[in-house]
């Protein structure tokens, strides 16, 4: 094994599942909630590609889950998406705003994805090497993601009349929940002395604030304000996730523990 | 037309006219050093968007190496048969010289003859080559 020796073997590591699940849900609840844009986005040729986001970010889930369950024991990735309780999921509550308009998906996924580009910065070539190739190729993944979403957040910004109005609309209603992608972790110590994640998430949600404070500042667009009730910025989700919660669990609770 | 379902947009909207869509063509290549072919068409308003909408429609599952994206009316168009299917005989003109085959079957028609059985062997003496019959001098 090519762990190193004075962590012990990082899978046991304090906080690498929270750390694990934390991520899965994230990529599972943005990509499930991306996909009700399927059939209904403004253009066929942008209904294909933000469904097809939306599958990717299912397949990052998928990918997450698989380690997780390697840590945790669970049974296997189904199990972790779908049978949990929606107090038991841990997305950061930027994600529990539902999809709203065309401009809160945006603002939501821009958000998103310039706060999970920071984390998997801070996670590769970490020393727990399926996790840290992993990211080596979610990394490629996402490129493309920040470029469409960028594309739209600066077309949006910069026409004036509705597309802006409503994008500033979303950025406020996202305001203050915007910055909880970097919520602090259980056992987050721990997975920074396994050399597991390079920086805590205080060290990168300042990384992210000043990458997005000139963007922000160019389009003339609400800087996010402090995050409120950064603790408890992972769990107390809201009614919007228990609709959201109830509608990807629907079939498989027609029918539990069918196999499928 | 299909390139103008931009401009319904709701009346509602008090910013600048919308962009009309346009149709870009896409050309993929599948390996490095395979000719680039045309893949099909997206519709958008400008290049950035085209290059998205491309890279979803032909190359997000790996099937492609390279994409051209080309605005459909920068292409120049020939479609003129004085200039691509002339009505004199070209065979001359074709590597492998005239080509036999009407003049055959007329001489065989005067002679009543008949052609010649293919062979079941590997060889098919009568079969011309067939790249030189395609290719153009």
């Amino acid at each position: 094994m090519a762990y190193p020796t004075d962590a012990g073997n990082p899978q046991n590591v304090d906080g690498l599942d929270e750390l694990l699940r934390s991520m899965a849900d994230d990529e599972f609840v943005i990509g499930f909630s991306d996909s009700e844009w399927t059939g209904i986005a403004p253009l066929l040729e942008e209904d294909i590609a933000m469904s097809s986001l939306a599958q990717d970010e299912l397949g990052h889930a998928q990918a997450l889950y698989g380690l997780l369950a390697e840590v945790t024991g669970a049974a296997d990735v189904d199990t972790l998406a779908y049978d949990r309780e929606p107090a038991d999921y841990r997305h950061a509550r930027l994600l529990d705003h539902g999809r709203g308009d065309w401009a809160m998906t945006i603002a939501r996924r821009y958000l998103y994805e310039t706060a999970d580009a920071v984390r998997l910065g801070a996670l590769a070539g970490g020393s727990w090497a399926p996790l840290a190739d992993l990211v080596g190729k979610l990394v490629r993944e996402e490129r493309y993601h920040l470029m469409h979403v960028g594309l739209w957040l600066d077309r949006l910004a910069t026409t004036d009349g509705e597309p802006r109005d409503r994008l500033i609309a979303a950025l406020d209603v996202l305001g203050p929940d915007s910055g909880t992608v970097f919520t602090p972790l259980r056992g987050e110590a721990a997975l920074l002395d396994a050399g597991i994640l390079a920086q805590s998430m205080a060290e990168l949600e300042r990384e992210w604030r000043s990458g997005l404070d000139p963007v922000f500042d160019r389009l003339g667009l609400p800087i996010p304000p402090p995050t409120r009730e950064s603790a408890r910025g992972r769990t107390d989700h809201g009614a919007a996730f228990g609709w959201l919660h109830g509608e990807f669990t629907a079939v498989r609770r027609t029918d539990p523990g069918a196999t499928w | 037309m299909t390139a103008r379902r931009a401009a319904k947009t709701s009346p509602s909207t008090d910013g600048p006219a919308p962009t009309p869509l346009e149709a870009w063509e896409v050309f993929r290549q599948e390996k490095d050093g395979d000719p680039m072919r045309h893949g099909g068409s997206v519709m958008a308003p400008d290049a950035e968007l085209a290059t998205h909408y491309a890279r979803e429609m032909f190359g997000r599952r790996q099937e492609s190496v390279r994409l051209w994206i080309v605005r459909r009316s920068d292409v120049v168009d020939l479609h003129d048969p004085d200039l691509l299917q002339p009505p004199l005989d070209r065979s001359f003109k074709k590597p492998g010289g005239y080509v036999m085959r009407d003049k055959l079957a007329a001489a065989r028609a005067a002679s009543g003859q008949e052609k010649p059985k293919a062979s079941s062997g590997r060889w098919r003496r009568g079969a011309p080559p067939r790249t030189s019959e395609r290719s153009e001098s």
